[in-house]
């Protein structure tokens, strides 16, 4: 606890960098703002439930934008509600345009800038034909490297517009040594069609950003194993590439791996208790309602167009997914 | 021979040719009786075809036998006529030459005082050689070749003209035929009726089985008492009125349609018999009553009696009618209100949805752009709402099935028996109106088209307790973009049956738009949407969906969020309904008990609402100055926090030096034991 570094830093870095002073400001205005609300229970049950909330990434939910962008811990605990909430779609295996997955961004945070859901977009459609529909783990891996990782990847976009710009057909170039400037010629054969930039430049020009950059950065080891893959490459083909790293995925903790990302047995259990509960499935075992979720159900009116009711259990099985949805292809 | 009609005429069959007005024609028996002669000139080669000198000579001879004599004439081309003074003196004043095969009218001398000519069914081209024929009465060319009306300009006398089925074209020159008495022009091909009118003696009229397609310039014929256009092509009848003494019209088989184009019949007061058979009119259901309706006057209708009975069915018919009309009048000139009204309101809601900072000529633009749309609204005035706007006027004569409630060119309200239907957002307003209950009762769909449905959220609360039954809304055009917007139906007692239209709403292009909307509004039990019924399966899918969203809405909220956002959502309904006009206190607590139940009702999915963009910036705005506040009181706090850390560290550094010295002074001081003891007591008293 007593680490030196820790004592190294003055009183006011320190708390800037964890964001202490973020999350009691924060804390402080929620108390002001629901305050006959909270002066009922108790202040000091308050700020339990709020640290909470925070460390289990719960308190962005249904929050502001700016707020949810404020720390990057907010940012992760964006994604991963995200996920949780949405991993249904993903695996009903609907593919959604960049607006629909827009909405339901906006469902958890009803000021959710476009253009960020667009640059997402771009990351995987590879800048081209917007209106393309996603996949849920293709879109939700490339929003996450966009989301997180904003601020970083505007300084690279500029960095990778450097050095497009620098290029110079007819030049041949004698690469320097020095890793400090990012303003170098790149290597160019004569007559070069080829786009992008090269690799190994882009990655000593991204290593020095990482050190004077103050927001969250890829961990450069993992930058360098994506670039060290390729000779040249475009400015969304190291997003993309990024965004499909495992590695850089792990390290950012948001999100499970990409093969697990339809799993999560505990939010499936609970699905299922959800699923009994709806109203005219008569299972007379399971059809006593729960009295918090559907306290005043009425119960359902003759006539109503039902079609025979399965078992609850066969719902269960995943191949019914995908069958219901073609049966149901009325929209 | 003759046409029977005239037959009648005089009513008995006589041999007296002399009376003036009564013309009495012998029936057939004249022709085999008379002798007649032909004399044939036979130098004639120069007669263009129509002479045929061995077809006389050959029909002649064979058909009169040897009473004709065919002698040469001085005039070329034309056969000179002779008939034995016996015959002259027997039928002194008739010459009968039916049936002769005559190409020509023959020369006919030495008869000056002949009343009656029959030159019934020859090839005669021309009227010729008759006018030394002054005193003609009767002169018949039934069923010959003639083409042109001609040669008749000396016979004073003339009487009956029967020129039927020949080859006439047009009526002319008759201006002499001053005392003419019957005109026979049927079976010709006369297009117009003309140069008659000074035939005011004229009797009865026949233009059956021309070409008329139109009945004018009538005026002058006095007399006539029969009019016979059967067998044309009339589309309209004039001048009627102008025939006095006209009794008898026949219009049978002719291309009449409506009563309008025959309506001056209705001028004539002395027809009493008339014929349509044959006309697309008579087809009509509403001919009959139609005709007696408006000639109260007539005796016969298409040959048949007219009893009292038709007569007073017409009238009441025709009333009905009457009133039938003024009431769809009246309706089509609302139905054109409302369309315009609507025309304009989508105007101004193009205008609205495509703002760019140049107004002007986007303005201009858009007219251009939809001239499809009623050009009578950029004359732009305010059309008056058709009804008033007070409390109780409402009920009193809505007895009509359409109701257009307000009609402004700006929007329009309209109760159509179960349907409210608003068009532009000031229809909203009329919301606050004071509705009768009977009215507010039957209505189950309310349709709103061309409002935003952020605007729409803000009524939800009112529609919720005007219209108690309203179980099925429509939008349209009321710009849906994100499914967030559906959170807001979820306040309204029940929703049956939802229809969103595809146009001017995008959510509408989203997959899972449905799902959501049947996850959000479980609680409905929700019939239909878009037409289509909701089965199991679909609500299967959508909990699968989007139930997880559901769970960690409630569930993982701290207790804090929950309490706040659904105290928001009750606070943002108090305030909506705070904002009408004549609210009474007494429902601030029947919304309270609502809204409660609300909450109970769907716990888990209550925390998904929707703040209108207006609103939500309404509140961050609000916000930002406690968060200013709150920064201020941190930085004290951390301020204080530091100031009290440094102390600390500062402490910690010097608290080893200051202990050593606090020991030191210590053990200086109790080195001498006796000094120490004194020092002790001296402050001690001190103290007192």
């Amino acid at each position: 606890m007593l680490s030196p570094e820790r004592l190294a830093l003055p009183d006011y870095e320190y708390l800037a960098q964890r964001h202490v002073l973020t999350y009691m400001e924060d804390a402080v205005c929620q108390l002001l703002e629901n305050k006959e609300d909270i002066s009922q229970y108790g202040i000091a049950r308050f700020f339990t439930e709020y640290f909470n909330s925070v460390c289990q990434g719960t308190h962005i939910l249904f929050r502001e934008f700016s707020f949810i962008q404020a720390t990057p811990h907010n940012r992760a605990s964006f994604l991963r509600a995200f996920w949780r909430c949405f991993r249904t779609v993903g695996k009903n295996g609907d593919l959604l345009t960049m607006r629909e997955y827009h909405c339901l961004l906006q469902l958890l945070c009803p000021d959710f800038p476009l253009e960020l859901t667009q640059k997402a977009a771009r990351i995987v459609l590879m800048d081209d034909a917007m209106d393309c529909l996603m996949s849920f783990s293709d879109f939700l891996f490339a929003f996450q490297i966009q989301f997180y990782y904003s601020e970083f990847l505007e300084s690279v976009a500029a960095i990778y517009q450097d050095l497009l710009a620098g290029k110079n057909p007819n030049t041949v170039i004698v690469p320097t040594s020095s890793s400090g400037q990012h303003r170098q010629r790149p290597t160019l054969g004569e007559a070069s069609m080829l786009e992008g930039v090269e690799a190994s430049l882009f990655y000593q020009c991204l290593e020095n950003l990482c050190d004077r950059h103050k927001y969250s950065c890829p961990p450069p080891a993992l930058v360098k194993e994506v670039l060290s893959n390729v000779q040249r490459l475009t400015f969304y083909g190291f997003l993309v590439a990024l965004s499909k790293h495992h590695g850089i995925n792990q390290a950012l903790g948001a999100l499970p791996d990409k093969g697990d990302l339809m799993h999560d047995p505990a939010m499936d259990e609970e699905l299922e208790r959800l699923l009994v509960q709806i109203p005219g499935l008569v299972n007379s075992a399971t059809a006593n309602p729960e009295a918090s979720c559907l306290p005043s159900r009425t119960p359902p009116r003759v006539g109503s167009p039902w079609r025979p009711l399965h078992h609850a259990r066969k719902m269960d099985a995943e191949s019914d997914g995908s069958t219901e949805e073609t049966d149901e292809s009325e929209t | 021979m003759i046409p029977g009609k005239y037959r009648s005429v005089s009513g008995r069959a006589a041999n007296n040719v002399n009376c003036g007005l009564h013309l009495v024609i012998q029936t057939s028996s004249l022709p085999e009786k008379s002798k007649v002669e032909f004399k044939l000139n036979k130098e004639t080669p120069s007669f263009p075809g129509r002479l045929l000198q061995h077809d006389l000579e050959r029909n002649y001879s064979s058909r009169q036998g040897d009473h004709i004599n065919l002698a040469s004439s001085s005039m070329p081309s034309f056969p000179i006529l002779q008939r034995s003074s016996e015959e002259k003196i027997l039928y002194s004043d008739r010459l009968t030459l039916e049936r002769q095969k005559l190409t020509v009218c023959p020369i006919i001398d030495g008869e000056e005082h002949l009343r009656l000519l029959n030159f019934q069914h020859n090839f005669i081209t021309r009227i010729q050689n008759i006018s030394n024929l002054q005193r003609l009465i009767f002169l018949d060319l039934y069923d010959n070749q003639i083409e042109e009306i001609s040669g008749l300009s000396t016979l004073r006398s003339l009487r009956v003209l029967l020129l039927g089925k020949n080859r006439i074209k047009k009526i002319s020159n008759l201006e002499n035929l001053k005392s003419l008495d019957v005109l026979d022009l049927h079976g010709n091909q006369i297009t117009r009726i003309e140069n008659v009118s000074h035939l005011c003696d004229l009797r009865v009229l026949n233009l059956a089985r021309n070409l008329l397609s139109h009945v004018d310039n009538l005026n002058g014929l006095d007399s006539l008492t029969e009019l016979n256009l059967r067998h044309n092509q009339i589309t309209f009848v004039r001048d009627v009125d102008n025939l006095p003494s006209l009794q008898r019209l026949f219009l049978s088989f002719n291309n009449i349609s409506t009563f309008e184009s025959v309506c001056c019949l209705a001028d004539s007061s002395s027809l009493s018999d008339i014929t349509f058979d044959g006309n697309p009119i008579a087809q009509e259901s509403w001919y009959k009553h139609t005709i007696l309706q408006n000639m109260m006057q007539l005796r016969q209708l298409d040959m048949k009696r007219v009893t009292e009975e038709e007569r007073r069915m017409a009238s009441v018919v025709a009333k009905k009618e009457e009133e039938k009309k003024r009431e769809s009048h009246k309706q089509s000139l609302l139905k054109e209100k409302k369309r315009l009204t609507i025309n304009n309101v989508a105007r101004k809601w193009d205008l609205q949805q495509h703002r760019t900072p140049n107004i002007a000529t986007n303005q201009d633009t858009k007219v251009s752009d939809s001239p499809s749309q009623d050009p009578s609204q950029l004359h732009g005035s305010a059309v008056v709402s058709a009804f008033p706007e007070e409390t109780g006027s409402l009920d009193s004569g809505l007895t009509s099935a359409l109701q257009g409630l307000s009609v402004t060119d700006t929007h329009l309200v309209e109760v159509d028996g179960d349907t409210l239907s608003l068009y532009g957002s000031g229809a909203l307003e009329s919301l606050d109106r004071n509705w009768s209950v009977q009215t507010a009762g039957m209505v189950t769909t309310v349709s709103f088209t061309f409002i935003e449905f952020d605007e729409i959220v803000q009524v939800l609360p009112k529609l919720k307790m005007k219209f108690p039954n309203s179980l099925h809304l429509k939008f349209k055009e009321t710009n849906l973009v994100m499914l967030q917007q559906f959170n807001a139906l979820a306040q309204l007692r029940r929703v049956d049956q939802l229809t969103i239209d595809p146009q001017g709403n995008p959510v509408v292009n989203f997959t899972l738009w449905k799902y959501y909307v049947l996850f959000r509004l479980s609680h409905f039990s929700m019939q239909k949407i878009n037409g289509t019924e909701v089965t199991q399966n679909d609500m299967i899918m959508a909990e699968r969906l989007f139930g997880i969203l559901a769970h960690v809405a409630s569930s993982e909220l701290p207790q804090y969020r929950l309490i706040s956002i659904l105290g928001d959502a009750r606070k943002k309904q108090f305030r909506y309904l705070l904002e009408t006009k004549g609210k009474k206190p007494g429902l601030v607590n029947e919304d309270n008990n609502d809204s409660k139940r609300l909450v109970g009702e769907n716990t888990n999915r209550a925390t998904l609402n929707y703040t209108t963009r207006d609103f939500y910036n309404e509140r961050l705005e609000e916000i930002k100055e406690k968060k200013k506040f709150c920064k201020m009181y941190m930085e004290d706090l951390v301020k204080e926090a530091t100031d009290i850390n440094m102390k600390n560290e500062a402490l910690q550094k010097l608290w080893p030096q200051m202990f050593i010295e606090l020991v030191r002074d210590a053990v200086i001081e109790i080195r001498n034991k006796n000094s120490y003891m004194k020092l002790c007591l001296q402050q001690i008293t001190d103290q007192k």
